[in-house]
């Protein structure tokens, strides 16, 4: 294992991925500064950069922008105060009042080497554990594929913000964007209502790129008449003694790890986020910590715990990804698309039949870090710059990449079509309330979840085996377990007040 | 007693559902296979009518406060015009081709969005326009391999 990993870096230090790398790892970093750009819309942008590329190097440029993403949100956290991604929520908590203290190059760099050694953490796992955990999932049959579809799905739906039946709903509205066009199984048209436009269904990435993209800027254009501007910001000194804030990090070792399992813990889960990590390791610093006072006045700990758990949450969610070919959010959603379109199918066989790709992108995923620093360092100066490129630049540019995007998938105008349909679609959910990841989700899995049902019934006509063989049975008790703990969270957010933050669709 | 946006969205998937379920009777059987193509999309649709209605009636049932609570201020003005210089731009596409249409949708959005007040603003707008054009036309095609959109009026 680790003689094909260093292979791999071998691989990786090549011109040829290493330029993608640090390109997506640089992007990821803009991404995550300017506010309201959030990483799936980052990934979305730089997808259509990767069809022509080598899987391995589109892929590595993909992880680049994971990385770089959750590392860069965290500037505007602590410099502006707002958060550059949902994921960076809890770092403003004590960032942003330790930047105000007079000590910004103190709070980023405490930020940005917590997120390199929680990440760098978070690889021992991504390297360890997706190879058994695969292999475990070489004993599923159809049952077992199916209760974990609809344990995933159960998950995603449960732990949203919004209601528990909203995100159910949303699941079986993804779902039934799958069963419009052709069968997977005879191939007979379903709902097309005699139009060659459904007749081929909806590809998912078009649905993606639509919902997501179209969600996130129409959100941000209704805000855009009413919101402030970052202009007149001074931009401070970020000098410091990498040192001093590195041994700042080191000396909480017990903070640094529990913050890093967290982030791996919800990062394995699907479709949690890194949201979730971020808040939850900062709560659990505050909970384990003598002086829980002091959090929210700009103390070391809050920063940490919160930056390593969001990048540790990328190596979870990429074991999700490779050793069960589910993705764990919307990111790695994307990251899958980008694999079906160069005919890689991530799953239990991923390791063993595509080598080569997998430990290149472990290998990227490591390699993704030290570059995050590098290039963080380089563009400190001119961070204040990049948060103040105005939306009206910024939005034409990501909506034609938004178009050159799903065009390019099969080169035909439909995916175009259908990227308009599902803005406007995914929009409308969005106004009505309706939580997005669940339904893309059912996009992802519907297909799935269908072609299991029908084989595992086709083998055997008996639905109680879905029951009563062991793992799907635990798979399904999992599945209506995640939904009573939903119902107990929702009854029990619905007695706080509610918080605001940046939304991630 | 009037619907929130919960008890519209319960009542649009419904009513959904219920043509998807009453359509689905158009879907031919195979003879020969016990399991035919309408059997999943039937328990999808099953299911989404159920937790439509379950959503209809938990928002029919809800008790509402005396007032609504303050919403934060939006617009849609901005919303509705960027849609529409979008599905324009996506109609426009396959007619006048990449380039062209890709030019004059960027300068018709960024002047939506931040209309310009002098001939300067007007210059700004137009350069940036050409240039995302030609940065995207020429790494896409030339470099990346990834063929964009030719007009039929056009021809390139």
């Amino acid at each position: 294992m680790f003689s094909q990993l260093f292979a791999s870096f071998g691989d990786i230090l090549q011109t040829q991925y290493l330029v993608p790398l640090a390109i997506g790892t640089l992007a990821g970093l803009v991404g995550g500064v300017l506010p309201g750009v959030t990483i799936t819309m980052t990934i979305i942008i730089v997808l259509p950069f990767t069809f022509g590329l080598d899987p391995l190097a589109g892929l590595a440029a993909m992880t680049g922008v994971y990385v770089g993403g959750e590392s860069g949100g965290l500037v505007t956290s602590i410099l502006l105060g707002i958060p550059g991604k949902p994921s960076a929520v809890a770092t403003m908590f004590d960032g942003f009042p330790m930047a105000r203290r007079g000590e910004p190059g103190r709070a980023i760099w405490l930020g940005t080497w917590a997120s390199f050694l929680g990440g760098l953490l978070g690889a021992l796992f991504l390297v360890g554990a997706t190879v058994p955990l695969a292999t475990f999932a070489l004993q599923f049959g159809p049952w077992e594929y199916f209760s974990l579809f609809i344990f995933a799905l159960s998950m995603v739906a449960g732990l949203t913000e919004q209601s528990l039946l909203k995100g159910l709903l949303a699941g079986a509205i993804g779902m039934i964007i799958t069963v419009i066009g052709s069968d997977p199984i005879m191939a007979v048209g379903r709902f097309t209502f005699g139009s060659d436009f459904l007749r081929n269904g909806f590809q998912f990435l078009p649905v993606l790129i639509g919902v997501f993209a179209f969600a996130q800027i129409m959100t941000d254009l209704e805000r855009m008449a009413t919101a402030g501007t970052t202009r007149g910001v001074e931009a401070p000194s970020l000098a410091v003694s990498h040192v001093a804030v590195l041994w700042d990090i080191l000396k909480r070792p017990f903070l640094l790890l529990w913050s890093t399992i967290i982030g791996l813990l919800i990062g394995v889960l699907p479709a949690i986020g890194g949201s979730a990590a971020n808040v939850m390791a900062y709560d659990q610093a505050k909970k384990f910590s003598r002086h829980p006072e002091k959090f929210g006045t700009g103390i070391p700990e809050g920063i940490i715990a919160s930056e390593a758990s969001n990048n540790s949450n990328v190596a979870g969610s990429l074991v999700t990804i490779m050793a069960f070919g589910i993705p764990g959010d919307a990111v790695t959603a994307v990251m899958l698309g980008a694999m079906t379109i160069h005919g890689i199918q991530p799953g239990p066989l991923f390791m063993s039949q595509q080598p080569k790709v997998a430990y290149g992108l472990f290998a990227a995923y490591i390699l993704a870090h030290p570059i995050m620093i590098v290039l963080q360092w380089l563009l400190a100066p001119v961070y204040l710059k990049i948060v103040r490129v105005p939306k009206a630049v910024l939005i034409p540019q990501v909506l034609v990449l938004c178009v050159i995007g799903a065009y390019a998938l099969n080169n035909v105008m439909d995916n175009v079509y259908a990227l308009l349909l599902f803005g406007v679609v995914g929009y409308g959910l969005v106004k009505l309330g309706f939580p997005l990841a669940p339904l893309i989700l059912g996009v992802i899995l519907g297909d799935q979840i269908e072609v299991n049902l029908v084989r595992a019934l086709m083998t055997d006509a008996d639905p109680w085996l879905f029951v009563t063989r062991p793992i799907s049975g635990a798979m399904l008790g999992l599945a209506v377990a995640s939904v009573v703990f939903a119902l107990w969270q929702h009854r029990r957010q619905q007695q706080l007040p509610p918080a605001e933050a940046d939304t991630d669709f | 007693m009037g619907l929130t946006r919960d008890g519209i969205g319960g009542l649009a998937c419904l009513a959904g559902s219920l043509v998807l379920l009453w359509s689905s009777r158009d879907i031919p059987q195979p003879a020969l296979v016990p399991i035919g193509p309408a059997f999943y999309p039937r328990i999808v649709l099953g299911m989404t009518a159920v937790l439509s209605a379950a959503l209809l009636a938990t928002d029919l049932g809800r008790r509402r406060p005396p007032t609504a609570p303050p919403r934060a201020r939006v617009s849609y003005r901005l919303v509705v015009l960027t849609f529409l210089v979008f599905t324009l731009y996506v109609f426009v596409l396959p007619w006048l081709g990449y380039r062209v249409s890709t030019t004059l949708f960027v300068a018709a959005l960024q002047a939506t969005l931040d209309p310009p007040r002098r001939a300067r603003d007007w210059g700004l707008v137009a350069v940036m326009a050409v240039v995302s054009m030609l940065v995207t036309y020429y790494l896409f095609e030339r470099y990346l391999s990834v063929l964009l959109p030719r007009g039929r009026l056009t021809a390139f």
